[in-house]
């Protein structure tokens, strides 16, 4: 065999490795879901019509994770512009002030919040004396969310602005813009669509959040804890449609998502 | 009137330092400097975008060393152009107008109003640089700051964009700061030459005085002077001569004795085959040609004379008349006037 035929096969070999490892890995992710969607998916969707409880939970799930993605928005996106743009002292510990959010296991997390904003602590008691509840009540589902999934939003903003060329809003205010309004005629179109991806990431995320919101509020039961519930009480029959429902509410973002990629735009020029 | 007075400016690790030039009301300015000299700080300072951690900047006449950029009547434009890509060329150049009509014609001037329903992903390199000159001067600025604007052109276009900004800058007294690596560009389109490197002032003034008369050697070297000498005075007062190992340079003025360096430019010496009749000029030197290169419209030739290498400068029509070849015998005279002590 000559020695351009050996480096042909070893090249061959290695193709037909990756591929194997590739199709083992993406078969695992997808067949689980596929199978699901196969097997309940028509239930699930049936089951809107017929099942209130399922279509209460799924309404619960989708407000309040649209809360939690817009209340991750309006504070996140200063900090995620400053954390793109601005160099300063600490800029570090808040970064990985953000990871922790994404490393302690979610159910630790839940604990965290009820003792920081349970009755017990002395905001959870100032709050319920001011006549917001947090534990047991949608607020708690948004704050559980909100924890979880925020720091999402901040990474994938700070890319967002991390690409938009700062020399253009600088041209802009040459141009005789104030800072403001520079940002919003330049910066912010240009970082629009990583904006809004950072926002649908933040909503999926926070629509299949279980273990600190099973913590916080167990009830109203958003879908996740639902689909639990009814594992837990009933078996596996009664959670499929659920859990259907769940998966066919997650292709709204994957949708979104696909569709803002397809139409992205070079940010600089 | 720009008017910087020690000023000083920090990107990261870079620094600007007593930075100190006057370029006047309705003069047009060259920065030159070789790269990472702190050009585009230096105008990214003027214009407010870098803050200044020292010194003082005035610019039209009033101090505006802490003015924010959209209060200072500046116009930027970048090497690059740097248009917003979400808005179309139109858009563009109508972004800081407040008349439609100076918009209309500075686009109709540098040609680039037919472009204007373009998106700015499809345009040139070149025609970015336009569209960004537009779009700075449809604002009609007080001030102009410009950053190699024309070094993605080719040539033709870039005479016509250097001579429409010329016409600008006499018709509206247009004060302007121009970066360049070119020299030609600099000594054609400057009154005033600011040499920057390593973030300070190297020297400033007419570009003539600059190019003429380098205050360093350092100074002489980077604006191309052929011929740079380290030595010294020997005999100072009137007949004063300059000594640069066996090279001797007999010197105009009467320069104190001591250590300085020589720098004769190539085309102030007078290029020769037979020796030179008796004449006003004070220096003359021979030697075999050990060197002839084309460059452009001249050629540089090289003799080997008294130790020393000297370049001189002639036309290809002359070139073509001496017909000079490597190992033939030349003759080099300038007058002592030409001799720059620094």
């Amino acid at each position: 065999m000559t020695a351009p035929m050996r480096v042909r096969r070893k090249h061959h070999a290695f193709a037909a490795i990756a591929a194997v490892a590739s199709s083992i890995l993406l078969l695992f992710l997808v067949l689980p879901v596929v199978h699901l969607v196969i097997a309940a998916g028509a239930g699930g969707a049936s089951r809107l019509f017929t099942d209130a409880e399922l279509r209460q939970s799924l309404a619960l799930t989708a407000i309040t994770a649209t809360a939690a993605a817009l209340a991750a928005a309006l504070c996140g996106t200063p900090l995620a512009w400053l954390l793109a743009r601005r160099d300063f002292r600490g800029r570090a510990l808040i970064s990985a002030i953000l990871d922790i959010p994404l490393l302690i296991p979610h159910p630790v997390a839940g604990i965290a919040l009820l003792l920081f904003l349970g009755r017990g602590s002395a905001l959870g008691a100032g709050l319920l004396a001011a006549g917001l509840r947090i534990v047991g009540t949608p607020l708690g589902i948004i704050a559980a969310m909100l924890f979880v999934s925020a720091p999402l939003f901040v990474s994938g903003a700070r890319e967002a602005f991390a690409r938009v060329d700062p020399r253009l809003e600088g041209v802009a205010r040459t141009l005789g813009d104030p800072p403001w309004r520079a940002f919003r005629r330049i910066t912010l179109p240009l970082a629009a669509r990583g904006l809004i991806a950072a926002g649908v990431v933040t909503w999926a995320r926070a629509v299949s959040e279980f273990g600190a919101i099973v913590i916080l509020a167990y009830n109203p039961k958003v879908v996740s804890v639902l689909s639990y519930d009814r594992f837990n009480g009933f078996g596996l029959s009664e959670a499929l449609p659920v859990a259907a429902a769940l998966v066919l509410l997650s292709i709204i973002p994957l949708t979104a998502l696909r569709a803002l990629r397809m139409g992205a735009e070079p940010t600089g020029t | 009137m720009i008017l910087a007075t020690k000023l000083g400016a920090r990107v990261g690790a870079f620094a600007l330092t007593n930075i100190s030039f006057h370029v006047p009301s309705a003069a047009y300015g060259v920065v030159i400097g070789p790269t990472g000299s702190g050009k585009t700080t230096l105008l990214e300072a003027i214009a407010g975008l870098v803050p200044a951690t020292s010194g003082m900047l005035e610019l039209s006449g009033h101090n505006a060393t802490d003015d924010s950029p959209d209060v200072r009547d500046v116009g930027l434009v970048y090497q690059l152009g740097l248009l917003f890509p979400h808005l179309s060329v139109e858009a563009n150049i109508r972004y800081g107008s407040a008349d439609p009509a100076v918009a209309d014609d500075v686009a109709r001037r540098f040609g680039v109003h037919e472009l204007f329903g373009r998106r700015v992903q499809s345009l040139s390199g070149g025609q970015r640089q336009l569209v960004a000159l537009a779009r700075a001067l449809a604002r009609r600025p007080g001030i102009l700051l410009l950053d190699e604007p024309f070094s993605a052109l080719d040539p033709a276009r870039r005479a016509a964009a250097r001579r429409e900004l010329r016409a600008i800058h006499r018709e509206w007294g247009l004060t302007t700061l121009h970066v360049t690596h070119d020299f030609a560009e600099a000594g054609s389109l400057g009154d005033v030459a600011i040499l920057l490197d390593g973030g300070r002032v190297l020297q400033s003034g007419r570009p003539a005085d600059v190019f003429r008369q380098p205050k360093s050697s350092y100074v002489a070297e980077f604006l191309g002077a052929e011929n740079v000498f380290a030595g010294e005075i020997i005999a100072g007062g009137d007949g004063a001569v300059f000594r640069s190992g066996p090279l001797r340079l007999n010197v105009a003025g009467a320069p104190p004795a001591g250590p300085c360096n020589a720098i004769v430019r190539a085309d102030e010496i007078v290029i020769t085959r037979a020796a030179p009749a008796a004449s006003s000029a004070r220096n003359h030197f021979s030697g075999r040609v050990s060197d002839i290169e084309s460059a452009g419209a001249t050629w540089r030739v090289t003799i080997d004379a008294d130790g020393a290498k000297l370049v001189a400068a002639m036309t290809t029509w002359s070139a073509d008349e001496l017909a000079l070849s490597v190992r033939d015998t030349a003759h080099f005279t300038f007058k002592a006037t030409a001799v720059h002590l620094c």
